[in-house]
């Protein structure tokens, strides 16, 4: 096959699922969206007293285990288990007849409170169930959650740190656009853990204030949890089957900076690569785009770095971080932020970034209020430990 | 597509040289097996570890890196220098990890902070390494590779599923090279883990060969897309299995798909239900053998094992313990893992003065 050839497929989100603190569903999560909704609540699923940051953006458990309890070995599985299978099932309700050839989806700790139990139950000189141990690794949950449904396709699980989800799926949609696939499961899922809440608390990038992406007195983080996914199908065979499509994924860009393990080159070019690759691949300029959706976690590094690269490659392209209302969900983030990418684009809005009192860069912030706007592409940034950059571009789909 | 290897190495409990290790194996030689003990609970284990005299690489960034990140790095970095061709451009080259269980001796020493001391005594300068991602990171940074990075976890058969996506990212035009590592370390917790679960050798009866002995190390290959000489076929990941007795027809799925005529096979047999259920797929014709039987069971590194040992048979004409396999024949590399992945490849030899990693 010739590389031109190779090249040439368009890839189209045929349907998408989605559960995170802003609601359970698409339509749920566009609520949120446009009230521009403060999902951020005290932390009640282990002790922070000992943590600067009390604070996490949580789902509700009640509801999330009420319809997955009946079988007896659900019970046993992960909340992350029971976050995929809530996505996957309403993408399944939109698409039924979706038969991914493979799963490729981003997370950064599986069932890691599953893991925690576990040295917990060690060190009090008791035993572990093997159902306990059997359901930790980060594998398992989508696995499983293919399971419930009748999926058997073979999962790659792409562990890029808090990139995790937009490396997914940018991979996902490069693997159809070169012919390797037709049709792919992709997305991203974590479920909040005290090991790593505990662990962004001792890098003192978590705020025990509000989650305030670049604002001038923005002092960090806060955590969030979930899940989203996207069916990802080769255009023309989902408009030959007269699949409803959603809009397209038509730019990804990875690029990896070296300059430290957790910390970005303060001069922006990771990020930069990254979405000049996304754009290249899209066959657009800066000012094509009409909203950035970016990695934005409110620590002082990530938002000067990302906030440098966007001034210089985008200039006045409206940016907001919908993490301030839903936290960082690490490995689910560009996932779900991908489906809020798609919701703007479908609905003709820009999420807001909650919380912003000052600016510190000149970049042209969606602040505190969602806005009406008409645009064709949105950009999605995602940035991790590791030195791991990713960007997809998104396009409404013409009508 | 067909995939090139241009350069490979490993670190195993035997060694780290590829012929010298290769050598031990066809001789029969086990890697020696330890007793390492839990201080929580008293519990011991037997297992193989890589030997103390290993030479790793000096690097800034391997200073406060766990083992893990060592062994990827002295892998990585040897499989590029085996190769006989100038590199591409390192733009032109991706990093793809394969990876289990990861960095838990730092995870566990991270968390036993919080449960001892509470949470403001967890370190700052561990956590950061409890990444799944970190050692790719190190490598990266260490190579200076700054394109594509891709670090893919699960369980023992996700090397096949690393070497899939390596496939999926050459397949494009914007690589022309991908440089394919899996690690693994040892640690009393996840030994304590894979003991709960019924699948550890009883340290009092280490000769019934039953059960795993854990073990740790690395592997690398560099791919590059297909130049006419020794190469992967297809790589085909499998079906998951939900229960144990599924594993074998799982299993029996990859082989049939892989359509090359198979002379041997490398498999993932560790004393556990995956012995069985990987003779049944594969039949009592075909000869099977399992470095995990002298290397011990590295999890995410065991196909990267598998491969060059079967690399090496195809280039040497030899399986270890078992006959020759049949002239111009194709290797099977064949992987179960312990929680529901499968998967397999096929790989033909080329002529063997020009096989990377031939002294």
């Amino acid at each position: 096959m010739k590389s031109e050839e190779q090249n040439t497929r368009r890839v189209a989100i045929v349907a998408g699922g989605i559960v995170s603190p802003l609601g359970f569903g698409l339509t749920e999560t566009l609520q949120s969206l446009q009230q521009g909704r403060d999902c951020v609540t005290p932390v009640t699923t282990f002790s922070v007293e000992k943590t600067r940051c009390k604070t996490a953006a949580q789902i509700d458990d009640g509801r999330l285990l009420s319809n997955a309890n009946r079988r007896r070995q659900e019970r046993r599985l992960h909340r992350a288990s029971y976050m995929v299978m809530t996505a996957l099932a309403e993408l399944l309700e939109h698409a039924p007849d979706f038969e991914p050839e493979i799963a490729i989806v981003g997370t950064t700790s599986g069932g890691m409170s599953f893991g925690e139990n576990f040295y917990r139950t060690l060190g009090n000189g008791g035993a572990c169930s093997a159902a306990l141990i059997a359901n930790y690794p980060p594998q398992k949950q989508i696995v499983d959650a293919m399971e419930k449904f009748g999926i058997n396709a073979p999962a790659q699980v792409i562990a890029n740190a808090c990139a995790s989800g937009t490396n997914a799926i940018g991979h996902a949609f490069n693997a159809i656009r070169t012919g390797r696939y037709r049709r792919i499961l992709a997305g991203g899922y974590d479920a909040l853990s005290e090991l790593v809440f505990v662990g962004f608390d001792s890098l003192q990038a978590a705020t025990p204030e509000k989650c305030r992406p670049f604002d001038s007195n923005r002092s960090g983080m806060v955590l969030g949890e979930g899940a989203a996914l996207f069916a990802l199908e080769e255009f023309e065979s989902a408009r030959r089957r007269g699949a409803e499509i959603l809009g397209e994924i038509i730019g990804y860009g990875i690029s990896t900076d070296n300059h430290h393990l957790t910390q970005p080159n303060p001069d922006g070019s990771g990020p930069r690569r990254a979405m000049e690759q996304a754009l290249a691949q899209a066959e657009l300029k800066p000012n094509q785009v009409g909203y950035i959706n970016a990695h934005g976690t409110a620590t002082v590094l990530n938002d000067t770095a990302e906030g440098k690269a966007i001034m210089e490659l985008f200039g006045e392209v409206p940016v907001s971080s919908t993490k301030s209302m839903m936290g960082h969900s690490l490995g689910a983030a560009g996932a779900i932020e991908a489906v809020v990418s798609l919701l703007a684009l479908q609905h003709q809005f820009l999420p807001p970034n909650i919380n912003f009192r000052q600016a510190e860069l000149s970049l042209n912030i969606v602040a505190n209020q969602p806005r009406d706007a008409q645009f064709d592409c949105a950009v999605s940034n995602s940035f991790g430990f590791g030195g791991t950059n990713a960007t997809i571009v998104l396009r409404k789909l013409a009508r | 597509m067909s995939l090139s290897i241009a350069g490979m190495s490993w670190v195993t409990p035997l060694g780290s040289g590829v012929d010298d290790v290769w050598q031990q194996l066809v001789a029969g030689e086990a890697a020696p097996v330890e007793i390492l003990e839990n201080e929580k609970n008293g519990a011991r284990y037997l297992v193989r570890r890589v030997p103390s005299s290993t030479p790793f690489p000096s690097h800034p960034r391997l200073r406060r890196a766990s083992a893990i990140s060592r062994f990827a790095a002295a892998a990585g970095l040897t499989a590029l220098r085996q190769a006989k061709q100038p590199l591409p451009p390192l733009d032109r080259i991706a990093l793809v990890f394969a990876i289990s269980n990861g960095g838990v001796i730092y995870t566990r020493r991270f968390y036993a902070d919080i449960v001892k001391s509470g949470a403001q005594s967890a370190s700052p300068l561990l956590f950061p390494e409890t990444v799944f991602n970190a050692p790719a990171s190190h490598l990266a940074a260490i190579l200076g590779i700054s394109g594509a990075s891709y670090t893919v976890v699960g369980d023992g058969a996700v090397g096949i599923l690393a070497l899939k996506l390596a496939e999926d990212l050459i397949a494009s035009s914007d690589l022309d090279a991908c440089l394919v590592v899996a690690a693994e370390e040892i640690d009393p917790l996840v030994c304590e883990a894979y003991r709960q679960w019924r699948f550890l050798r009883d340290p009092k009866k280490p000769e019934t060969g039953r059960g795993m002995i854990m073990s740790e190390g690395a592997g690398a290959v560099l791919l590059e897309r297909s130049n006419g000489g020794s190469e992967i076929d297809q790589i085909v990941p499998g079906a998951n299995f939900f229960r144990r007795s599924e594993a074998s027809a799982r299993l029996g799925s990859v082989v049939a798909r892989l359509e090359n005529e198979i002379g041997f096979c490398i498999g993932s047999a560790n004393g556990t239900f995956i012995d069985r259920a990987e003779r049944v797929a594969v039949g009592d014709e075909i000869p099977l053998y399992s470095p995990k039987i002298a290397l011990g069971e590295s999890v995410g590194a065991s196909v990267f094992w598998q491969l060059i040992t079967a690399a090496k048979a195809l280039e040497t004409g030899t399986v270890p313990g078992s006959s020759k396999p049949p002239v111009n024949s194709h290797a099977l590399v064949l992987a179960c893992g312990l929680n529901q992945q499968t998967g397999g490849l096929t790989l033909r030899g080329r002529d063997r003065s020009a096989f990377p990693g031939s002294a």
